[in-house]
């Protein structure tokens, strides 16, 4: 079995052991079912309604049974009603997952747009003053929590220089993409603060890799100009390992979110979860949980594949 | 102990080894309860007052100084950090050696699952595992141990396999070495050296992961002190006394740090293929 | 039959079911009030709802009969006039006939009707049902006239209706089980959309009897956090909010575009005990611990001073003066002395629960009381909870102590039989039975004359407080922070914002 076989193989299997491991862990929650599926709604309703629910949605049968009609569910798109939402689950979730994908894209674009660059930059100048500073900040960055960077910076930006960074009030991309860039940068800064330092230090790494080969020796010796030999020899080799830390990076940021959406009050997926969490919403923790690992999931498997495309060396070997 | 003497002659490890020690130190004398100040006092005539030489990070709303409270935060960091990670390092070992050692079916049972728990974002997991049990200390101890524990299961699985393999146990002697030292040797190098590393860089994640779910109202409880609860009682008095923003801010960041410029340059000196990009 | 039952519970508890699906494209015109709060509402039935986040937004969408002015004087809302007849037994209302529904429909006597039976049916659990149990029944003789025959004198009754926990919703309503599930009320403004822990929608209600609204609508938002409130205001991205947090309310005044409004409220901090469970029990330690709290030391850290302390009638007319109350100034040797005659000198472990955000300072109150009631070696377990969680926790009395903010009345009856009377609905959440309190409000209940009834009432609060169920602390004030442009907003001691009524929006 080649590698892209196999890892297309298995996608559906890790995705069946994480349905498993939601529904198990939600049915781990203390208390009944019914407490679980309602939350604290749960506690104004009596015995004999709580029976009716119970038989209602099959929980007097087999946790396999249960499993098999949830994940047909699932399968056909329903994720079960949320009780603070009163809205089918998948519904908010959809209304909520656009704001976190910007997000995180955006954070995705920063930390490209300037970690690229820096990296390179600091190969160049190899062991250098240059590099070192490089290197000492990307250190740093990559030390610093989202939170920190986003509370520092929202101190420093209205108490130092009296520029408010704008909360609430939230306006989607499509109805006024300026308003909504301006509401959008500082958080996607914030979330893409660490992503930067670490592509920063891997392109540094990775180019001091590349140059050291010998056919960029090679293209060197023969005279070719350093910029070229840079950005057309050296730069694209550099690229494989940058590309696998970004798809493994846009998962964390996914996950990030719940903290940078918090500190600005964003309306997103990652907010989401943690008020599900908080008011025991226990289908849009399922629910949630499930999207926002199916996406992880995704996103994974289609960086193997690009990296496939990237580096023909993979399609033979294993692991 | 010529790891230690290599790591003191590292940039990065000497700087990190010192930032560690002295938040050892810090956290030791937090909970020996040898701290400037009662961590827990709130002293009434003394509330929101600005760094001075009494308190040297201010003290907060109730009147407790911070300096105390960042030292008893920093060994609360500490004690959910090393039990987590202990219990992880501890858990993958076993299922990595386990899983390399019988092979076959076990082999992947173990490693599904490790991959199943690798699908979700670390956070995620996190707060999966906070949502079932209930926020808290134990919660949060046991969310970033499992949420590590695949990490290291993968990390030991690889060299255990080649070692069981003994790939380079032949590839060794070809050299002329005697098979004990090879075996202790390549353990050393292969298995320790990696798990070693990944130890520093868990401390670091979880560090901050501790500080994060409090900061979320879901890790350690008031009036415990945490860094993330207090960055959180920070944020509405941010204008009024910015040194409770920026004290434990700052700690949470120093910490994290040190154990990252340690995990660097411990895996500089133990991975030998590292050693070409560093020179 | 069974699946009847469960669907039609699914749809009652669902909350704002409908209400997404009809979404106004958000036209958004100048002459919209953008307005913020941190904490939501956390259910739409004007009847069940406790929650001050969601009282303050019902009260812009439901009306009652009547309601408290900014001076707490009962005038007119659905009600043009009423009046008491045959020795206070028989309450008469005349309705204004231009009142109407958001759907349409007049409103009418059987509406009042019908919103009374549902508010005295036990079974669906309304928050100020105690308030009404001497209505014996109720008369509806020609289309504007509502008569309320009553089983004994009822003087309290009359402001016991100026809640908006006695809201008139429509029969059919009602008839279709969707109070809760939509918001159809005859109040100044409809609710367009909401969407929980994030905004709602409200427009003008063009059609409302109770006079014109100056401008289109109001846009809220939930910021959860009071800094992004405050922030929000200085950008000038939002035009009023409602500011929880004493802390933050301090620093509007320090940006010159913005107006602080501080108004004193009847609401009160408080740290409930549960006299059900050990060692609560013994009045001897309920004191002790009455006597171990410093309450000015709890409000000038966690409130940073903003606020007055209280006995439990927090009511201008009925207030005393609260050293005369027991163990009012803390003294720790009485604590530990009364702690040792109860047998439990060595003090004990107790959880107590408190919501995040409401009161904004709950958390800080609680380790503040913590710091305290260690003094006497009792162990507090702070157990944070959100607000729908701890309201449920709270409702069913599952706890050894509760940080809580609860909301004052007008009149001391109104305020207090649904925890100090043997009928009491919210019994449950006092745990706490006192023939001598129910007596006290029995006699305060038919007493006509103010003079005697603050001397019943005095003794009521003498003796609530001696007996400890409840540590009454203090009262703080309500804070609306609102841009210049904002002119003409009136708050009141309820923290209703009924007052945004009157605003006019300067360009």
């Amino acid at each position: 079995m080649n590698y892209l076989t196999r890892r297309l193989l298995t996608f559906p299997l890790v995705m069946f052991g994480v349905s498993v491991l939601v529904f198990v862990a939600i049915r781990l929650v203390p208390g009944d079912a019914i407490t679980a599926m309602l939350g604290t709604e749960a506690g104004l309703l009596t015995p004999e309604q709580k029976a009716a629910l119970a038989s209602y949605f099959g929980l007097d049968q087999s946790w396999f049974t249960q499993y098999a009609r949830w994940i047909a569910g699932v399968l056909s798109g329903d994720l079960g009603l949320s009780v603070t939402y009163g809205k089918p689950v998948l519904d908010v979730i959809l209304d909520r997952f656009p704001l976190t994908l910007q997000l995180a894209l955006m954070a995705m674009v920063i930390a490209l747009g300037t970690g690229l660059p820096l990296g390179v930059f600091a190969a160049t100048r190899n062991g250098k003053a240059a590099d070192l500073g490089v290197r000492v900040l990307a250190m740093i960055g990559q030390s610093t929590p989202s939170f920190v960077v986003g509370l520092l910076l929202i101190y420093f930006l209205s108490v130092g220089f009296g520029v408010l960074p704008a909360m609430g009030q939230f306006v989607p991309l499509w109805q006024d993409p300026l308003t909504n860039l301006g509401q959008m940068i500082l958080p996607a800064i914030t979330l893409g603060f660490a992503f930067t330092a670490s592509v920063t230090r891997i392109s540094r790494s990775a180019m001091l890799d590349v140059l050291s080969d010998d056919y960029v020796r090679t293209a060197r010796a023969k005279g070719a100009p350093a910029r070229r030999v840079i950005w057309r020899h050296a730069l694209p080799n550099a690229l494989i390992p940058v590309v696998t830390l970004s798809g493994v990076e846009f998962g964390y940021l996914l996950g990030g979110a719940v903290l940078v959406e918090q500190i600005y009050a964003l309306p997103g997926l990652g907010r989401l979860v943690l008020e599900a969490i908080l008011q025991r919403d226990y289908a849009l923790v399922q629910g949630t949980v499930l999207f926002i690992a199916f996406n992880f999931l995704l996103v994974n498997l289609l960086v193997d594949l690009a990296y496939v495309a990237l580096d023909p060396r993979i399609r033979l070997g294993g692991n | 102990m010529s790891l230690v003497r290599a790591l003191l002659r590292h940039p990065s490890g000497r700087i990190g080894g010192c930032i560690i020690l002295l938040f050892l130190l810090a956290a030791l004398l937090g909970q020996l309860g040898l701290t400037p100040h009662d961590p827990l006092k709130q002293m009434r005539l003394d509330r929101l007052k600005p760094p001075s030489l009494t308190y040297v990070m201010g003290t907060d709303l109730f009147g407790r100084d911070v300096a105390s409270r960042v030292m008893l935060a920093i060994g609360q960091s500490f004690i959910v950090g090393f039990l987590a990670v202990g219990i992880a390092a501890t858990l993958g070992t076993v299922l990595g050696l386990t899983a390399a050692w019988f092979g076959r079916l076990w082999d992947g049972v173990v490693m599904r699952s490790m991959d199943v728990l690798l699908a979700f974002p670390a956070i995620l997991l996190a707060l999966l595992i906070i949502a079932v049990a209930g926020p808290g200390t134990w919660t949060s101890v046991t969310a970033i141990a499992i949420v590590y524990t695949p990490i290291f299961t993968r990390v030991v699985r690889g060299p255990a396999l080649s070692i069981k393999t003994r790939e380079f146990v032949d590839a060794a002697r070809t050299f002329g070495s005697s098979r004990r030292y090879i075996l202790t040797r390549h353990l050393m190098l292969n298995l320790v050296a990696p798990l070693t590393v990944q130890v520093t860089l868990a401390l670091a994640w979880s560090l901050l992961t501790e500080a994060g779910l409090s900061f979320l109202g879901l890790g350690t409880q008031p009036p415990a002190a945490s860094l993330g609860l207090m960055l959180a009682d920070a944020r509405n008095l941010m204008e009024m006394a910015p040194w409770l923003l920026i004290f434990p801010g700052l700690t949470i960041m120093i910490g994290i740090l040190g154990f990252n410029l340690t995990g660097d340059a411990l895996r500089d000196i133990l991975d030998p293929k590292t050693r070409r990009a560093m020179a | 039959m069974k699946l009847k039952t469960a669907g039609k519970i699914i749809s009652t508890i669902a909350l704002a079911a409908m209400l997404g699906t009809t979404a106004f494209a958000t036209a958004a015109s100048a002459a919209t009030l953008r307005m913020a709060w941190s904490q939501d509402a956390t259910g739409l039935d004007p009847h069940k709802q406790t929650a001050f986040s969601s009282i303050r937004l019902l009260e812009l969408i439901y009306e009652p009969l009547v309601r408290l002015d900014d001076k707490l004087e009962i005038v007119p809302a659905l009600a043009d006039s009423w009046a008491f007849a045959d020795n206070g037994t028989k309450l008469t209302f005349k309705l204004n006939p231009n009142a109407k529904f958001h759907n349409g429909a007049k409103v009418t006597p059987a509406d009042v009707k019908a919103s009374f039976e549902r508010l005295l049916d036990e079974k669906t659990g309304a928050a100020a049902r105690a308030n009404f149990l001497s209505i014996a029944s109720i008369d509806t003789p020609d289309d504007v006239t509502v008569v309320f025959n009553l089983s004994q004198p009822d003087v309290p009754l009359l402001a016991a209706m100026a809640g908006i926990n006695a809201a008139v919703v429509p029969a059919s309503e009602i008839e279709a089980g969707s109070i809760g599930t939509s918001a159809v009320g005859s109040g100044p403004f409809k609710l367009d959309k909401w969407e929980p822990n994030a905004k709602e929608i409200l427009s003008t209600n063009k059609d409302w009897a109770g006079g014109k609204v100056a401008y289109d609508g109001i846009d809220i938002s939930v910021l959860p956090d009071e800094t992004a409130i405050l922030a929000s205001l200085r950008a000038k991205q939002i035009d009023f909010a409602l500011i929880n947090d004493p802390l933050v309310a301090t620093l509007v005044p320090n940006e010159a575009s913005l107006t602080l409004n501080r108004t004193p409220v009847l609401a009160y901090h408080v740290l409930q005990l549960n006299p059900s469970r050990a060692p609560m029990n013994e009045l001897k330690v309920r004191q002790a611990i009455s006597c171990a709290v410093n309450r000015q030391e709890v409000l000038d850290t966690a409130l940073l001073g903003e606020g007055r302390i209280t006995g439990p009638l927090t009511m201008p007319a009925y207030q005393s003066d609260p050293e005369t109350f027991f163990c009012y100034q803390q003294d720790v040797a009485k604590a530990k002395a009364l702690m040792a005659e109860a047998g439990k000198a060595d003090g004990f472990s107790a959880t107590v629960i408190v919501a995040t955000g409401e009161p904004a300072t709950a958390a800080a109150e609680a380790q503040v009381l913590q710091a305290q009631l260690k003094e006497i070696g009792i162990n507090l377990d702070i157990k944070m909870m959100e607000l729908n969680v701890y309201v449920d926790t709270w409702l069913k009395g599952d706890f050894d102590m509760a940080v809580a903010l609860n909301g004052g009345r007008s009149d001391p009856y109104t305020m207090y039989n649904r925890y100090w009377t043997k009928a009491g609905n919210l019994q449950k959440v006092a745990n706490y039975i006192d023939d001598t309190l129910d007596s006290l409000m029995q006699q305060g209940r038919v007493e006509t004359d103010l003079a005697k009834r603050k001397v019943i009432f005095a003794e009521f609060e003498k003796h609530l407080t001696e007996m400890a169920p409840w540590i009454w602390l203090y009262t703080g004030y309500t804070y609306t922070g609102q841009q210049k442009t904002v002119d003409g907003f009136v708050s009141s001691p309820t923290g209703s914002l009924f007052g945004l009524t009157t605003v006019t929006l300067k360009p």
